[in-house]
């Protein structure tokens, strides 16, 4: 018997002014009781035009807004965009820049730092989505610690406008090795106690073991990238399979789902994505003591450190005139894959830039996924999502 | 006519007579003292209280220092208020000279570094906040739903025992009575976010009948229970059979009886924090899925209410997990020369130990409360349907037995506590009672350690994230 009737059903509008949503996302979710029968995303209460904006600005004056495309992650938004543009440069012999290589390791070591931090955002407020406002605030503090390094360093602790186009703006400060060394080995100690309070507690696992699971087919299919990806069981990541700067020099794992969650969890459910984005923070710490380890030393002449527009003339003679043509550029974000894609018609304003990020793409799997979840799942869903509004809209 | 509640409203009334009061008018008095002071002089205080030490608790377990200084400087507050004539600056450095004196200055920096003062910053913004209602709404429930929700947590201090002298009631049935008053915590929420025409609220409120009326089953089974154990419904006699002279006072107290009345008091503490919809049962509020669940519409004194009447439902829940399961108002160590005392004193004492156990118990919901994440509202129904229900009707049948046999093997006895003469009661002897710890206790960890073994192993990547394996 068919108990279910049409026209029981209550439209929800959730957002964009919704605590779980993360920002100023609207879901429009049709409900029958507690479940879910209908999801559909509501986009573009955050869009700025960046893309549009940066037509009418020089290749490094776009440096800023590319901070405000992921704003919890910056430095490495910084890094794809000054990659790409690096990139372009590259296809002429007359514009190629040399980067230093101890500027390629201070961004490798700021972008896996940011990673972390940015992770901890994503990890903390899924906890406190789920109803645990405790370990949020023990992650955040430990994001705290990143931002003060970020902060002595460029003087950011959000959007940082660190790296340029051929390096960065400014060396490291002194001592910052230490520094970094010694938060990291704090850092440890504190997922140890953050797993500990809630990675392990079994209200918490029963909550996301299960729950909009993403088959890998589908992950492939409906373009998700990054953690959410790995979490679905497919080994793919760009810092290995498609090393851009430094990557090729370093050891580290690529973590992906396994159906952590035991018994009850499926693979590429909540749970798993979860998991991935804690174990890549320890792969980050790894990176991270290994960039320290292997950087030339400073040499105490600004211009051999760090090049960079404000300093080094090649990289501003070089981008007054860059070569004519078209660059796609794909970084390993914290939110899995962003692309960057420039065209350029050889004048210093580039002719059209279009950004291709993981929050955005993720939006379309939420049709197909949340039907037959409930509201609460949904909420489990959008975190382990770990989407940033400005990412999807920009 | 003689109105009492008592003996002490009767002192009281007595009290009031002598100083020259009309009798009838000393007996209303004293009745008022008697059925108002627990609720205006215990429950409100401390609800208000609460509030501060909740900040705290959720500040040290989250490695911050919490509320530090109120919302508006107390002396820079009185100062406006006494001094509202003066230019603004003259009133900041009135403030600034109180400050630096001796003892009072010393004082009210304390007060500061305490953070005190969030505690009247809070209630004054409580109170002079808009109080609206929503557009749309029902504004007849939607008004009526404070009230109501603030009605279910107090009348059920109408029979709670304070002191073996002082309490409003002790009907004979109080446990039955009970069951029914605090049902109406329900139906204040069901009304709240019906009313309120939001479709949030009424999730929360939807969410909260499901819930609550499902818990229901547990607590009634755990209390039925507790009086088929103590053979009386009656609070006081229920305490009064948990008497045990001479200094080690706890050991009459249900909770160590037997080690099904020890699960019995798991069941229905884990039953009581979703009845008062405390974490990880507060899925009618879920502030990150309802926003604000039952409670998004209210502003002001009247969500003020709501938040009282939470606290004072904590309180009573605690107060009710002590009278069954933590003897009451009786003192751990030693009792009989608390019972000895006069009764005004021992109504002292007596309340004052009652109230640190409810206590005891709210500050253990808080530290729940910022320590677990909220079920969803299919796992809610699970957990009470299949494990607390079936596991408190265990302990329903094993208690019986238990019963059963000690009446045939030690007998029964009748427990004189004070004014009170507890029904017949089994006491195990201590034959008996190790080896029921033995066999509950074994079959317990029989059953744990099954459930280990059955577990499939930990993942090496899980045990890397806890710390157990380095990479």
């Amino acid at each position: 018997m068919n108990v279910e009737r049409e026209g029981d059903y209550i439209t929800l509008s959730m957002g964009p002014h919704h605590p779980a949503t993360h920002g100023v996302l609207r879901l429009e979710v049709t409900t029958d009781g507690e479940v879910i029968r209908a999801c559909k995303p509501d986009i573009g209460y955050l869009h700025r035009s960046i893309e549009k904006i940066g037509e009418f600005l020089e290749w490094y004056q776009f440096v800023p807004y590319t901070d405000r495309v992921d704003y919890v992650c910056s430095m490495n938004s910084n890094h794809a965009w000054v990659c790409a543009v690096e990139t372009l440069l590259a296809c002429s012999e007359e514009t190629k820049l040399a980067i230093p290589e101890r500027a390629e390791y201070i961004r490798i070591l700021f972008a896996e730092l940011n990673r972390i931090s940015s992770h901890m955002v994503g990890l903390g407020s899924m906890t406190m989505d789920m109803g645990a406002f405790t370990p949020f605030l023990h992650a955040l503090s430990q994001r705290e610690f990143i931002n003060d390094i970020f902060e002595k360093t460029c003087g950011a602790r959000l959007t940082y406008n660190y790296m340029c186009v051929g390096g960065l703006v400014r060396d490291l400060h002194p001592g910052a090795e230490e520094e970094i060394r010694a938060m990291l080995k704090g850092l440890e100690r504190a997922m140890i106690d953050f797993n500990r309070l809630i990675s392990s507690n079994n209200i918490f696992k029963a909550r996301l073991a299960g729950v909009a699971a993403v088959s890998a087919e589908d992950a492939v299919s409906y373009g998700l990238v990054g953690p959410n990806l790995r979490g679905s069981g497919i080994d793919f990541d760009l810092r290995r399979d498609k090393p851009y700067g430094l990557y090729g020099r370093f050891q580290f794992e690529v973590p992906v789902g396994k159906a952590y969650a035991g018994s009850e969890g499926r693979l590429g459910d909540c749970y798993d994505r979860y998991v991935v984005r804690l174990l890549e923070v320890l792969e980050s710490i790894r990176i991270c003591r290994q960039a320290l380890d292997q950087m030339p030393p400073a040499s105490g002449v600004e211009d051999d450190l760090v090049g960079g527009w404000c300093v080094a003339k090649a990289a501003q003679k070089a981008l007054r005139k860059p070569p004519v043509g078209e660059v796609y550029f794909r970084c390993e974000n914290p939110r899995g894959e962003t692309g960057y894609h420039i065209v350029s018609d050889g004048t210093k304003f580039p002719y059209r830039i279009k950004i291709r990020t993981g929050s955005f793409t993720a939006m379309s799997i939420f049709e197909k996924l949340v039907p037959g979840l409930m509201i609460a799942d949904l909420v489990a869903l959008i975190g382990s999502f770990d989407i940033v509004l400005p990412e999807v809209d920009r | 006519m003689t109105i009492s509640v008592g003996p002490v409203s009767d002192s009281i009334a007595s009290w009031f007579s002598l100083r020259g009061l009309p009798l009838a008018l000393s007996e209303i008095l004293a009745v008022l003292v008697v059925c108002v002071l627990p609720v205006v002089g215990i429950v409100f205080p401390i609800a208000g209280v609460a509030q501060y030490f909740e900040r705290k608790i959720a500040a040290s377990m989250q490695r911050r220092k919490g509320p530090m200084v109120g919302a508006v400087g107390i002396v820079d507050l009185v100062a406006d208020m006494l001094l509202f004539w003066l230019p603004r600056w003259k009133r900041r450095a009135a403030a600034r000279r109180v400050e630096r004196l001796p003892v009072l200055g010393a004082l009210l920096r304390q007060v500061r570094q305490w953070g005190l003062g969030s505690m009247a910053a809070d209630g004054v913004k409580m109170f002079l906040k808009e109080d609206m209602v929503p557009g749309g709404a029902d504004r007849f429930l939607f008004r009526g739903s404070t009230y109501l929700a603030l009605t279910g947590a107090f009348l059920a201090f109408a029979v709670f025992p304070f002191s073996q002298w002082y309490h409003m009631g002790d009907p004979p049935v109080a446990a039955l009575y009970l069951g029914a008053v605090t049902g109406l915590v329900a139906v204040s929420i069901l009304e709240a976010g019906w009313s309120s025409n939001n479709k949030w609220s009424y999730f929360g409120g939807i969410r909260a009948v499901a819930m609550i009326v499902s818990y229901e089953t547990p607590i009634a089974l755990a209390i039925a229970i507790v009086c088929m154990w103590s053979g009386t419904m009656s609070l006081q006699g229920i305490i009064a059979a948990q008497y045990h002279p001479g200094w080690f006072s706890f050991a009459g107290w249900n909770l160590f009886q037997s080690p099904l009345l020890t699960l019995l008091a798991g069941v229905y503490y884990i039953a009581a924090l979703a009845e008062c919809n405390r974490a990880p049962f507060d899925l009618s509020e879920g502030e990150s899925e309802l926003v604000g669940g039952f409670h998004t519409e209210y502003s002001g004194l009247r969500w003020g209410l709501f938040f009282i009447a939470e606290y004072g439902d904590m309180l009573l829940v605690g107060g009710i997990f002590a009278t069954l399961f933590l003897g009451g108002f009786q003192s751990p160590i030693g009792e009989q020369w608390i019972v000895s005392l006069p009764p005004f004193a021992e109504a002292v004492v007596h309340t004052l130990i009652a109230v640190a156990k409810a206590l005891a118990s709210v500050g253990f919901m808080m530290w729940i409360r910022w320590t677990l994440p909220r079920f969803r509202i299919d796992q809610v129904m699970k957990l009470a349907w299949t494990k607390l229900v079936p596991l408190a009707l265990f302990c329903l049948f094993g208690l019986a037995l238990t019963q059963l046999v000690a009446a045939q093997r030690v007998g029964v006895v009748q427990v004189v506590y004070g004014r009170y003469l507890s029904a017949p009661v089994v006491r195990l002897d201590l034959f008996s009672w190790f080896s029921s710890w033995v066999l509950v206790g074994g079959a317990i960890g029989v059953v744990v350690w099954m459930a280990k073994r059955a577990a499939p192993a930990q993942a090496p990547e899980m045990r890397r994230l806890l710390g157990k394996e380095s990479a």
